[in-house]
Parts: structure tokens; C-alpha cells; sequence
């Protein structure tokens, strides 16, 4: 069960942006089958690609990092990205629980 | 997400204010909506979908649209009657899931706030104790001293107030005794069913944690018919 309330991820955004960083929210918008985290999990990302909380169980967290590099660097407000099975024969990142989830981030502005 | 909407999601968090985030995924304007009122600009023909989100405690995307809706909804509030041994391992659990626990129980010695810290504990019999919290069909109770004296005032209390969840500590026995002086008391056999007794999942344990967490579980579960 979701213990909104306390959940402290979007005061520690706040304390990234007094401290004059850019901060992008990841938040799980959509999930399929089997996935790790419910939807509304989020995780932030700043500039320099430091990140607290969580979308997954650590299957796309460093995708969704890089992502969210991209959208500081090209200076757009967000974007949906959506992560499948993985494939076990290519090094690509997915989810090995066989779930599918839909991210989206956004620049906090 | 502006940083006006961050500070004031913040600010409804820590005042513990039922809301929802409203966000258009096509561009990423969000705004903040509270529930009764009416959704402002792309978001008000989705009224009744993002009642219905709150309904089901549910976050997620509206179906056939770009909205997504992520509701805060207020901790369930658990009574617990007794501040027994297996009281303070339902204490442990319930802080990591969105329940929020009280304890009512008469006995000084036992409801010391020493053994309960950060947790609203009331010395007194249950009628009194009842005076000083808000309740309503969104309650549970969870009876565990199986003292008549005590329990059977807090068990009727709930019963005639509709909580979602009532259970009660006891053997089969002890439980059947219980039944029927609510029988006599005048309650419904369909109430009198409605209470969880012997109250928990069947785990097997008989530990005090083990008891605990079959209670735990069992009000989980029932949350989420509820």
C-alpha cells in the first residue's frame, strides 16, 4: 500500500532546486504484467546524473538517468519512454521480470 | 511540473490534505485538484475518472486520454484495544503501511507511552476513549485483550458505526462467548459475522510477531476489498 503522505521524494526535489540544481521527475505512469514498482513510483534526476528513490528494481534506472540527461541538455519539458521485456542475448536494458512499464519525466521548472 | 506546483503539493502533503496531481503528458502542464471540486480547463471533462481514481485508491493514466491522475489519500486509521505484547509488533508493521494506529486501554500499567512511542495512546474505557477520535466506515478495530469488560464495549462501538474492518483476539471459544453476548445485546447474526474471530490469516505461528503479522495481513487484504 502507497504511503503517500510520507513518501519525502519530492521534498528532497525541493532541497536539489534551493540548492540551484536542475531537477528532472521520473514517475511511473503505466505498468503491464508483472513490474517492481507501482505506478506513481518516482525518482529524480539532476544535471550532473546523480538520482534518489526508484521506477524499477534497478532494471532501467541507469536508461532512465540517461534520459534524463538528454532532456536537460536539449532543454525540453518531457517525455513518455516505455521499457519492455529485455532480450537476454543483447545488452540492451529492459526488465527481466517480464513486465512493461511506462515512464515519464519531466523537467521541474 | 512548475516549481509553484511542487511547493504546493509540499504543502498539502505535510498538512496531510486529500489531493491529486493532474498532469497533461502531452505537454506536462499539472495542476493540483482536490476532491469535490471540479477540474479546471483540459482536465474538467475527466470529473467523474478522477473521482473514481480516489474512489479506488488508485494512481494512473485516464483510458483514451493523456492525463495522468496520482491520487494522495489520507492513512487508514487503525484502533487497536489493548496495548498488549502484540500490539507493539502491529505498531512496527503498520508504519510502513499507511496505517494510522491508536491504542485504547484502561489499564495504566500497560498503556505507558514509554512502550508506544509517537503513538496516540488512550487510558481509558473504551466509551471515553471513542469521545477523543474522529471515526467513521473507513475504521478498523482490532480487539486484543479478550477481556469482555474491555473488548465488547469497543467491538459494539465499531459494529453500530460500520467499521470496514473489525477482528477480535480469542479462541474459538472464547469467541463464541463473544457472539453471543452481542446476540444478546441485540446485534444482527450478519454483524456479529462480520467480526474477524479468532482474528488473522492462518500463518501457524503463535509467536507474538507471528500473530501480528497474520493481522496485519488480514487487514491488508480487507483494505483492499473494502
Amino acid at each position: 500500500m502507497k504511503n503517500s503522505f510520507d513518501e519525502k521524494i519530492l521534498d528532497e526535489a525541493q532541497d536539489w532546486i534551493n540548492a540551484n540544481q536542475k531537477v528532472v521527475l521520473a514517475t511511473v505512469i503505466q505498468t503491464w504484467g508483472s513490474s517492481p514498482r507501482q505506478v506513481g513510483s518516482r525518482m529524480i534526476v539532476n544535471e550532473k546524473g546523480d538520482f534518489s528513490g526508484s521506477v524499477s528494481g534497478g532494471c532501467v534506472e541507469s536508461a532512465v538517468v540517461s534520459e534524463c540527461l538528454s532532456l536537460i541538455k536539449d532543454n525540453k519539458p518531457c517525455k513518455k519512454i516505455e521499457f519492455k521485456v529485455s532480450n537476454e542475448s543483447a545488452w540492451e536494458v529492459g526488465l527481466a521480470c517480464g513486465g512493461e512499464i511506462a515512464v515519464y519525466i519531466e523537467q521541474i521548472h | 511540473m512548475k516549481i509553484k506546483t511542487l511547493e504546493e503539493i509540499l504543502k498539502k502533503k505535510s498538512s496531510k490534505t486529500e489531493f491529486a496531481i493532474l498532469t497533461n503528458l502531452e505537454n506536462g502542464d499539472s495542476e493540483i485538484y482536490l476532491p469535490g471540486t471540479s477540474p479546471k480547463g483540459k482536465f474538467s471533462k475527466y470529473a467523474v475518472e478522477i473521482e473514481n481514481f480516489f474512489k479506488s485508491k488508485k494512481n494512473g493514466v485516464i483510458e483514451n486520454s493523456e492525463i495522468f491522475v496520482e491520487t494522495y489519500i489520507k492513512p487508514i486509521k487503525v484502533i487497536i484495544v489493548g496495548a498488549v505484547h502484540i500490539a507493539q509488533y502491529l505498531v512496527d508493521f503498520a508504519k510502513s503501511l499507511n496505517f494510522e494506529i491508536s491504542i485504547i486501554d484502561p489499564r495504566g500499567y500497560f498503556a505507558s507511552e514509554q512502550r508506544f512511542p509517537d503513538i496516540k495512546v488512550i487510558n481509558k474505557w473504551p466509551k471515553e476513549a471513542f469521545e477523543e477520535i474522529e471515526t467513521n466506515s473507513s475504521t478498523a478495530l482490532i480487539a486484543l485483550t479478550h477481556d469482555p469488560k474491555i473488548d465488547d464495549p469497543a467491538l459494539q462501538y465499531a459494529l453500530k458505526n460500520k467499521f470496514y474492518y473489525i477482528g477480535a483476539l480469542g479462541s474459538k471459544k472464547t469467541h463464541e462467548n463473544r457472539c453471543q453476548r452481542l446476540a444478546e445485546a441485540g446485534f444482527t447474526n450478519d454483524e456479529i459475522n462480520s467480526i474477524h474471530g479468532p482474528i488473522g490469516i492462518k500463518l501457524g505461528g503463535k509467536s507474538a510477531p507471528e500473530i501480528a503479522l497474520s493481522i496485519i495481513a488480514q487487514l491488508v487484504s480487507q483494505t483492499y476489498k473494502k
